[in-house]
């Protein structure tokens, strides 16, 4: 049997009296592109933040690549690459000194970090602006260059935390290219954003979080099948855009999506 | 379900500062700022930073109480002995705690960013007066104010009947201070925003040192000239010495100076010439429209939502750019050359490091002036001149990961411990600041001689033992009490009040054993004495400091929630 990349057991945090992520249970094959949705609040990059040894869970185990995983897990750490919440970036230096301290950090070597940085700034369109310092980058300037630096030492399990966010729509469509590449190459990437289309179109699997607790996992089939298996006969038929599952999952009442504001013109 | 209505007429309308609509939003941030206080003792650590916080008020407060009420009882003699022309200097002594400290206490202190108002609807003249209002509570402010009612008590106590001129006069000048302290913040931060204009100031800074050091011998060079031919006459006191010419020029233009108009102002009135009086005024006044219009225009700039962005990049070999200031692939090495890149680029930092060397040179000069009458100075001078040096450190041992921003994320994801990064910044500040140790002893000597070898020796030894103290309670400081560091800016930091009061407290500590050894050896005639108790203390610190640093991962997981919530989050 396969080993799985991600593996959570009973995964829970807590916020003082607030319960932000409570005892998720979750595998991720190797080599899948998963999908982790959730509305705002829900838990995501909570969670995120526990599979990457960012945060620090209450209860629960964890396991990457077959290993349990922890804050001092070094080894695992070398396999793993994130774009956290916060993009993990330091203003005061270039794009191809921070890309090269990354590197370093990863523990490559000289030649390895040069050649990977230059081509990693012509990749991503950032080797025209060599010399200007992060902090002066545009939001999806510092997002390119934050993935850039999540994927420089080759990590064989990605984390994305809303990696698409300010990016334009050309950058866009050369990254999804990119992480597709590397799923063709046996990679596991675990996937947090809000634009259903993307997931849609990149993840073979999806698991959803709502009020801390997961609440639907599995292949994107299954639930397109399960969710059209609670609908009346006639709309069991049609096929059912990811959007229309996630809302059906999470409960969005049509109260809630019709109710409005008296005083907006 | 319910419709739509409209937009309901509910907002204020309003431009001028004093407006209705103006007044709410004064009202909006004074409560904001009320409940960022409230909420920010929710955790323990806030109550701490509270406390911290009005522990250093009380300290300030105190120092501002004494330099008020030393300026007091000068100002009272000076009017009541009718000896007005020493006043000009109370001004001066005022103008410069005001003007200075800013400057110095600003990477240290927090301080409120009014960018973030700049998405409401507020006006330039709210925006103006609000900077102005937020300037009125630092800490510079709080103490040029005390310094003023201190004067303004001296005189009025001499002299009643020029109450309502005298708390005129201060207020005017006052407010002078509080307009170009301001003013000179602002433009700092303009020019500090980008790297030409950083470049440009790093090295107008260096300049104003290296002048100081050639004023130096040139000086000497001329009172020796002057000595060689200067025939003592019999009638005329030892203590006059001739006042070189070069002060003529200055005694010339400082009366036309803001604390020179000050002070004349109220000498004039004191002589009962109100006109003069009133003329001084007036040209203060000027002062203040000019201090005015320089914050305004700057101000204006920022109003308009002014990128202080780099200037568009240039594309440059890409050989150049692949060098690699600290060889070696590890971790180590890549810290090291990290700092090495982010120090020139940050002002506040580069401004804790030459400020000191400024200071050592400043202090070198004072004490080489008031030194006895054999033209030794006191036995402490040398090490203490040295040891200033370490002042510049506070910040960057304290809270090493502080400028780290969001970066922090990065260096808890890489397969690489917090104690390696730790010990490449602790090795890379401990060599910078053997650099600076040196230059600063250089400086000294340059000042007061050459001393004797076992002073420098003992010197060495007690900075063998400082730097590795400092470095492992540094370490503890920056896991535990950490806080986000703005390299582009000199003011409005966000600061952490109790890690300052802690490390000023081992500051303190780290001196006191430096001069209790030194003068008790020197008491007992065994100076060799204080190098190897120095070097005893300095083994015990450096077993201390490698203590801390093998229990760094497990007090960084401790606290990474917290590290990463200060540290990278924007707020």
């Amino acid at each position: 049997m396969e080993t799985a990349a991600i593996q959570t057991h009973g995964l829970t945090r807590r916020f003082g009296a607030l319960t932000a992520v409570e005892d998720v249970t979750l595998s991720v094959a190797t080599g899948q592109f998963f999908g982790f949705l959730g509305p705002n609040g829900a838990g995501k990059s909570t969670t995120i933040k526990m599979l990457t040894g960012l945060l620090e869970p209450s209860a629960g185990t964890m396991e990457i690549l077959g290993q349990p995983f922890g804050a001092g897990a070094m080894n695992l750490k070398q396999q793993i690459g994130v774009v956290p919440e916060g993009m993990a970036l330091l203003g005061r230096l270039t794009a191809p000194e921070y890309l090269r301290f990354v590197g370093r950090m990863y523990g490559l070597d000289r030649e390895t970090v040069n050649l990977r940085t230059e081509e990693l700034l012509e990749f991503m369109k950032l080797a025209d602006e060599r010399r200007k310092l992060i902090t002066d980058f545009s939001h999806g300037m510092q997002k390119k260059l934050a993935l850039a630096a999540a994927v420089i030492h080759g990590p064989r399990v990605l984390f994305l935390d809303e990696p698409f966010e300010g990016v334009d729509a050309i950058a866009a469509g050369m990254l999804k290219n990119m992480l597709q590449g590397m799923i063709s190459r046996g990679a596991t990437i675990f996937l947090t954003t809000h634009v259903l289309e993307i997931v849609e179109r990149l993840c073979s699997h999806v698991a959803i979080i709502h009020q801390g607790r997961l609440v639907a996992n599995g292949s994107l089939e299954a639930l397109r099948a399960g969710v059209a298996s609670s609908l009346p006969g006639a709309d069991r038929e049609q096929r059912l855009t990811l959007e229309e599952i996630f809302l059906s999952i999470v409960g969005a009442s049509g109260q809630e999506q019709t109710q409005e504001l008296s005083w907006l013109t | 379900m319910a419709d739509l209505a409209g937009v309901a007429p509910t907002t204020v309308a309003g431009v001028g500062p004093l407006s209705r609509l103006s007044r709410k939003q004064y009202v909006a941030l004074a409560t904001m700022r009320w409940r960022l206080l409230t909420n920010s003792v929710r955790s323990v650590q806030g109550a701490f930073e509270l406390g911290a916080r009005g522990v250093a008020f009380l300290i300030y407060a105190l120092m501002g109480l004494g330099l008020g009420i030393g300026l007091g009882a000068g100002a009272y003699s000076i009017a009541s002995t009718g000896k007005w022309h020493i006043l000009p200097a109370l001004f001066w002594l005022v103008f410069v705690v005001w003007q200075v400290l800013p400057v110095a206490l600003a990477s240290f202190q927090e301080q409120f960013d009014l960018g973030m108002l700049l998405r409401f609807p507020v006006n330039f003249g709210s925006f103006y007066l609000l900077n102005i209002l937020f300037g009125l509570v630092d800490i510079p402010a709080i103490l040029g104010g005390l310094c003023c009612v201190g004067l303004w008590t001296g005189i009025t106590l001499a002299r009643p009947d020029r109450f309502l001129w005298t708390t005129f006069v201060l207020a005017v000048f006052a407010l002078f201070n509080v307009l170009l302290v301001r003013a000179v913040l602002a433009w700092l931060d303009r020019w500090l925003a980008q790297r030409k204009t950083r470049e440009i100031v790093s090295g107008l800074f260096l300049l104003l040192m290296l002048s100081l050091q050639l004023l130096n011998p040139a000086l000497r060079q001329e009172n020796n000239h002057r000595s060689r031919n200067f025939k003592p006459s019999p009638t005329r006191p030892k203590v006059v010495r001739e006042i070189p010419g070069w002060t003529k020029a200055a005694r010339a233009v400082l009366p036309w100076l803001p604390p020179g108009l000050a002070a004349e102002s109220m000498t004039q009135a004191a002589e009962q010439n109100m006109a003069s009086s009133t003329e001084s005024l007036g040209f203060l006044g000027l002062y203040i429209l000019a201090a005015g219009a320089v914050l305004g225009v700057r101000l204006r700039s920022e109003f308009s939502g002014e990128n202080l962005g780099e200037a568009p990049a240039r594309k440059e070999r890409v050989e150049a750019d692949r060098r690699w200031l600290i060889d070696g692939s590890g971790p180590v090495a890549a810290v090291m050359e990290k700092e090495l890149r982010t120090i020139p680029r940050s002002m506040p930092l580069l401004f804790a490091l030459g400020g000191p060397l400024l200071t050592v040179l400043i202090i070198g000069t004072v004490i080489r002036n008031t030194a006895s009458a054999s033209g030794h100075p006191f036995l402490l001078a040398f090490p203490l001149c040295v040891s200033y040096a370490l002042l510049g450190f506070t910040q960057m041992i304290y809270n090493n990961l502080g400028a780290e921003g969001t970066g922090i994320q990065m260096l808890f994801l890489s397969p690489t411990p917090i104690r390696t990064v730790l010990l490449a910044k602790n090795l890379f500040h401990g060599m910078l600041f053997c650099l600076v140790a040196v230059l600063a002893g250089i400086f000294a000597m340059m000042r007061l001689g050459v001393p004797d070898g076992a002073l420098i020796a003992a010197t060495a030894a007690w900075l063998l033992f400082a730097l590795p103290l400092n470095l492992g309670a540094g370490n503890v400081l920056s896991l535990t009490m950490p806080y986000r560091v703005n390299l582009g800016r000199l003011s409005r930091q966000k600061g952490s009040q109790a890690s300052a009061l802690l490390s000023m407290l081992i500051q303190m500590t780290v001196m006191g054993v430096g001069v209790a050894v030194i003068e008790v050896c020197a008491h007992t005639r065994r100076m060799w004495l204080a190098t190897p108790i120095f070097l005893l203390l300095a083994a015990a610190a450096v077993f201390a400091w490698m203590r801390v640093l093998g229990h760094s991962d497990s007090l960084a997981n401790r606290n990474r929630d917290e590290l990463i919530a200060k540290l990278a989050k924007t707020e």
